[in-house]
């Protein structure tokens, strides 16, 4: 998708604020691609057809994203600016509560996002994503990561 | 516009008999060229797009794609009104969705499952769209589906 496609999408990204950073592929989602996976497409789907990980509710919960991301080591905070140290990660949910997008921190401080089953950006700003598609960030993540 | 890019229309008003040009062409002769595009615009690729069902899914698919994009909830691609209209043409679809995530693979699997029945999917390849697809392209094989 061209980057005038995305900003039509997400209006607050410009080309000051973003840079695409992947060529398009279906292979994974924002929510592998938080914790670094890139070939799998995680959600906890009732058909039991994706990847969600074992003993984690298989349901589209806030609760149930969290516990799942809590197995690789993270655990919620409040403070979405760059910690020396620590890796991040922000969850996303609509108006009703329902996870919809994951972004994970950089060394460089800036967020990276894989927009559904297009590319994956970098993001100076995890609300330049937030709005109609994605909601808002509605949880922070972190994980003690000494490449941080 | 993509619902005539199958078969063998390419998009334009096609009948070659109305590309006369204007000489020895009368104003009776023009106005019946402009009825019959129009309803040929109107009528039959609207209908087309309903009935026939390569077109129809054709039709269909562009607009899934195009609405569920930017999504990474399985149940928001799938409960999308074009794929579950998608999903309401039967066994008929089979083909045509096995066709093209043959050449454009994406998240057909829910469809394919809720047509058929059907998992060729083992439990360990869950999420793997590449091995996914290609659990689905075998089954499709076995069951005649594609040669």
């Amino acid at each position: 998708m061209s980057q005038q496609e995305i900003e039509l999408v997400f209006p607050s990204l410009n080309s000051s604020n973003y840079q695409v950073t992947s060529s398009k592929t279906p292979n994974y989602n924002c929510i592998a691609w938080a914790v670094n996976v890139d070939n799998r497409w995680w959600w906890p789907d009732q058909q039991n057809q994706y990847y969600w990980p074992k003993d984690i509710p298989r349901e589209e919960t806030l609760s149930a994203f969290i516990k799942a991301y809590s197995l690789y080591g993270y655990s919620v905070c409040n403070n979405l600016t760059y910690e020396k140290g620590f890796e991040k990660i922000a969850i996303y949910t609509n108006f009703q509560g329902k996870p919809t997008h994951a972004a994970r921190q950089l060394t460089s401080g800036d967020w990276t996002s894989k927009l559904g089953k297009l590319e994956d950006i970098s993001h100076k700003d995890l609300n330049v994503v937030s709005g109609q598609v994605y909601g808002k960030v509605s949880v922070i993540m972190k994980r003690s990561n000494p490449d941080f | 516009m993509n619902y005539y890019t199958c078969g063998s229309h390419k998009g334009n008003y096609p009948p070659s008999f109305f590309e006369l040009n204007d000489i020895a062409v009368g104003e009776e002769g023009r106005l019946v060229t402009k009825a019959h595009k129009k309803f040929w615009e109107d009528y039959f690729v609207p209908i087309s797009r309903e009935t026939i069902p390569i077109f129809r899914f054709q039709y269909l698919k562009e607009k899934w794609k195009n609405g569920t994009a930017f999504y990474s909830s399985v149940s928001d691609i799938a409960m999308h009104p074009d794929y579950q209209q998608i999903i309401g043409m039967g066994t008929v679809a089979i083909y045509f969705i096995l066709r093209e995530m043959k050449e454009n693979p994406d998240q057909w699997f829910w469809a394919l499952k809720a047509i058929t029945g059907e998992d060729p999917v083992k439990s360990e390849d869950r999420g793997d769209v590449k091995a996914m697809t290609k659990a689905w392209i075998k089954w499709g094989k076995e069951n005649n589906y594609l040669y």
